[in-house]
């Protein structure tokens, strides 16, 4: 086992490996809707002050502080307010949500209500991608199962507090996962990010107030709530606290979802945990936190993964979801594929992201196609800068961000494309 | 409200709070510049063209969807925010098919006017550029997506001024495109102002496109001449061919706000019509037969007066017109009431459906100067009949004349078997109008008058703002103002001692005359005109 985690006890995915652990008996056996029961007795205030507390930061991907979020909700106004779970996991390299969904949704309807009942709202909603079509059953037959048993509806638990969830299904767009396109979406509108200011925590959904969580990030509430703050912020390093599920996919031989401590070691992820590379081929970069994140090179892989770490390596640990690529890939064309799904996620609402993402594809496909000059790889690199900061929303940045990650860490490569004319690792697997 | 102070490059100013970045520095003499801002629509941020720095602030903000605070500093000359609006440009060019040549909004189009000032000169987008064809999307505007910068403003105004989701944005990505709804047409009748709206040449105009390069026109202030609502427009006219060839909306807030509908914008094809009255004539026994103005008026003279003599002045029924300016409510008036005494005068009503659109309404009185001719006493004195009264009277046999100031179908002044008669029975049957119809096709006496393009004077809408029109046009054939020939005629009968050389000095009389209009000059009134003095009665007591 690995030496650094071996301590580790999991906690959000502890009863996942049981038979119909997507059930309430299995949830409530293993004291499920304890947390809501006991943050019932507490006030509002002492819920978000916990968590707070506790250190947690949103896990689907800016890592902003959940509790100081949930605090941002106006006290005293007359207007309702809403929480809404972003479900939509739709990063490339990101299934840990769909984990959760699939395999312990009470889990995530109790921390739903305990951050529905901290905020004062008195409806959630579910915003799953239409994509995730067997979660979302199962997650329906979920609510179900709660409302009846008394944990969602009038009156929870006998309290005078009420909370309705529903459950909406997207239409499948990477970016009604930006809180605001999530929102408008939820309003049946085009999922296109709105302006901020106003933040969704003043003017969210409906106009009203509303907080709106990741998948992950409410799962860890229940157990906030029932082990204490210090448990919370004591795991992992400083700032970055808590448990957390890594995807991890890509060129490993046992790729999957890990729970283990913020700032786990990615070498210790790749080779304890994902098992090595197969054929035990050299890592030649790992994408640490999902697409949208820049890629870190294989002989940088000893690095924590968290939040303050991955950033101040120029890169990002996202959603923590890292996609590990050996040397039999081609640089150039992973970053292609990136650049061409945010070109087909681009909203197009605003210029600078809906035309640059378009470009920024052209660029790195006539480059893999042998067909590149080396103008054409500081036009890449100028185009990444004419997106970044200059958009709406963050998926500006986030398609810029790999492209120059990809030509700026692989520029040797880059180059040999466009001297050698072709794709120098075409055939290299043959 | 509460006023804050900022800094523009420097420069500090004053200004209202929750002003945006875009309108602040306007005050501050500063050019933010700006495609899907429009100070009449939703704010959209989406061009990203305003970016501009705010000092201590690390990512650009943009200018439309930013209002000052006390302190700001807001910086729109580094090169960080030059480098931004250059990006810009160069992305809103790459799919851009840059054929300014032949688009129709070449010399108005703010994309190549920004092109000019901010853009880099040449691409760097060595690809196939996206095309699209051209599209009818109804609304009497044609859609080029090849142009389409999806700034949203064709999309925000059907949606907020219209109050419909007729155009919409579709699919998403480079691959996004302004459509309308499976291919229905556009129906609301504000559409048209999208062509004004719209800073490049995707959505042109039907009517107007292809007739004349924009530099080749002349703008003109002036008044929708189709409702009481009284908008405000610029007529474009070609001078080299002494022809109208658009009107657009010009911004009046106390009026029409940024906007025209579509049948104010089209508005201007009747004075081009081909059917236009262009000589006085006389009915004689072989049909009709020029004569002189000259002569017209004074036979018309004579016979008015043969009649006021032998039968009096209830004899003679005056037909005014809402659609005749101020001036010539207050000539008709002194001619006709105040000189030869006649108490049966009126004019006839053209009410319509008003059509109500969430923020725009097109009024339901036709005439654009209904409440002008009320003001200036165009009604009946003195038991004197209205229209229907008048026609039937005529009918009767008790009136020998009729004088129309306009035209129209029968129905717009009784029972049109009654107006037949009244047509055939009455002694003199004299009309001032611009094109023919049921009543002209009877008269004695034809006489040519012209359109609101082609005289100046003021109309007074229905919130009670006078308003001024000028004259755009040189006159066609021998037609003749109607201030000019009221003044004439009123000569020759006597009626009015003097004679002014112009609109704005009978304006001046009839400042002193109405007292609604009291303390008003042409120049008081200015390009966006001015209400009447409050609380006047319609109706002028004479």
């Amino acid at each position: 086992m690995p030496t650094a985690t071996a301590t580790f006890e999991p906690v959000i995915t502890k009863t996942m490996h049981l038979e119909d652990s997507h059930t309430l008996g299995v949830y409530r056996k293993h004291g499920g809707y304890e947390a809501l029961a006991s943050a019932l007795e507490k006030t509002p205030d002492e819920i978000i002050d916990l968590v707070k507390r506790s250190g947690l930061r949103g896990r689907g991907g800016a890592g902003f502080p959940t509790g100081t979020k949930w605090g941002f909700v106006p006290k005293g106004t007359d207007k309702p307010k809403y929480m809404c779970v972003n479900a939509d996991e739709s990063e490339p390299g990101a299934f840990k949500d769909r984990l959760i969904c699939a395999k312990d949704p009470h889990q995530l309807l109790e921390g739903t209500l305990i951050g529905s009942y901290a905020i004062g709202a008195s409806r959630a909603y579910i915003y799953i991608r239409g994509e995730f079509a067997h979660e979302a059953r199962i997650l329906e037959r979920a609510i179900q199962e709660a409302r009846e048993a008394g944990f969602v509806g009038k009156n929870i638990l006998g309290s005078p507090w009420s909370c309705e969830v529903t459950m909406y299904v997207g239409a499948g767009a990477y970016i009604c996962g930006e809180e605001t396109g999530l929102i408008e979406s939820l309003e049946g509108k085009r999922g296109w990010p709105r302006l901020k200011p106003p933040f969704p925590a003043v003017v969210g959904l409906f106009g009203c107030p509303t907080v709106v969580n990741n998948v992950e990030t409410l799962a860890c509430v229940p157990h906030i709530v029932n082990r204490g703050w210090e448990w919370f912020a004591g795991i992992g390093p400083e700032r970055n606290a808590g448990p957390k599920l890594y995807g991890l996919s890509g060129h490993v031989n046992k790729p999957g979802v890990f729970e283990l401590p913020m700032g786990v070691s990615l070498r210790e992820l790749i080779y304890e945990y994902g098992e090595g590379v197969p054929g035990d081929r050299p890592v030649k970069g790992v994408i640490p936190g999902g697409a949208s994140c820049p890629v870190i090179r294989g002989d940088e892989i000893d690095i924590q993964m968290d939040f303050d770490t991955l950033t101040r390596a120029g890169s990002l640990f996202g959603t923590g979801t890292p996609i590990v690529m050996d040397d039999t890939t081609c640089m150039v064309r992973a970053a292609w594929i990136t650049a061409r799904f945010f070109a087909h996620e681009s909203c197009g609402q605003c210029t600078p992201c809906r035309e640059g993402c378009g470009w920024l594809q052209r660029l790195l496909w006539k480059i893999e196609e042998g067909r590149g000059e080396e103008k054409d790889l500081d036009t890449l690199l100028s185009v990444t800068d004419q997106i970044e900061g200059n958009t709406i929303c963050a998926l500006g940045d986030a398609a810029a961000w790999p492209a120059r990650g990809f030509a700026k860490k692989y520029r040797d490569e880059f180059l040999l494309h466009i001297r050698e004319k072709r794709c120098p690792l075409d055939g290299a697997l043959a | 409200m509460a006023q804050v102070k900022v800094k523009f490059d420097g420069r500090e100013i004053s200004v209202e709070k929750g002003t945006n970045l875009i309108e602040a520095a306007k005050l501050a003499g500063i050019f933010v510049p700006h495609f899907c801002y429009h100070p009449g629509l939703p704010v959209v941020g989406v061009c990203r063209i305003c970016l501009c720095e705010l000092e201590g602030r690390p990512k650009l903000v943009a200018g439309c969807a930013t209002s000052v605070e006390e302190g700001m500093h807001v910086i729109t000359r580094s090169k960080k925010v030059a480098d931004a609006r250059r990006a810009v440009m160069e992305f809103l060019l790459i799919h851009h098919p840059l054929d300014c040549p032949m688009c129709d909004k070449g010399g108005e189009c703010t994309l190549q006017d920004y092109t000019m000032l901010l853009g880099p000169s040449r691409s760097r987008f060595q690809f196939e550029k996206l095309t699209w064809p051209e599209e009818d999307v109804g609304g009497k505007l044609v859609l080029n997506k090849n142009r389409c910068i999806l700034c949203m403003r064709c999309v925000n105004l059907c949606k907020d001024v219209a109050g419909l989701d007729e155009i919409a944005v579709l699919n998403r990505g480079e691959q996004t495109f302004i459509g309308t709804v499976d291919g229905r047409m556009i129906e609301n009748e504000l559409a048209g102002n999208i062509a004004d709206i719209c800073p490049v040449g995707a959505l042109t105009s039907k009517d107007f496109r292809f007739k004349a390069r924009p530099w080749e026109l002349t703008n003109v202030s002036s008044v929708c001449p189709h409702c009481s609502k009284g908008c405000n427009i610029v007529v474009g006219f070609h001078a080299r061919r002494n022809e109208i060839l658009r009107n657009t909306a010009r911004t009046n807030m106390d009026v029409n706000q940024w906007w025209i509908c579509d049948r104010g914008r089209g508005g201007f094809h009747h004075v081009h019509d081909e059917k236009r009255l262009t000589a006085p004539a006389r009915r004689g026994d072989k049909g009709y037969q020029g004569v002189s103005w000259n002569e017209a008026l004074l036979e018309i003279s004579a016979s008015l007066r043969d009649i006021i003599l032998r039968h009096g002045a209830r004899a003679v029924g005056v037909l005014g017109s809402g659609t005749l300016t101020n001036e010539e409510q207050y000539l008709t008036r002194a001619v006709f009431r105040d000189g030869l005494g006649i108490t049966h005068i009126d004019f006839p009503r053209r009410p319509q459906p008003e059509v109500r659109y969430a923020k725009f309404t097109i009024e339901g009185d036709k005439d654009p100067n209904a409440r002008g001719a009320l003001l200036c006493g165009v009604a009946p004195v003195q038991s004197g009949l209205g229209v229907r009264d008048m026609v039937r009277a005529a009918a009767e046999g008790t009136i020998k004349a009729l004088l129309f100031l306009r035209g129209g179908p029968l129905d717009l002044f009784g029972e049109p078997a009654i107006v037949q008669r009244a047509l055939e029975n009455v002694e003199l049957l004299v009309i001032v109008d611009i094109a023919p119809s049921p009543i002209s096709e009877r008269a004695d006496w034809v006489l040519p008058g012209v359109t609101f393009a082609e005289k100046d004077g003021t109309f007074t809408n229905s919130q009670g703002r006078v308003q001024r029109i000028r004259k755009v046009l040189t006159l066609r054939g021998d037609t003749r103002e109607e201030w000019r020939i009221l003044q004439e005629l009123g000569q020759h009968l006597g009626a009015l001692k003097a004679r002014d050389p112009d609109p704005e000095r009978i304006f001046a009389r009839l400042a002193q005359a109405v007292p609604a209009f009291s303390g008003l000059t042409y120049t008081t009134l200015g390009e966006l005109g001015a209400p009447i003095a409050a609380a006047t009665a319609d109706v002028a007591v004479g």
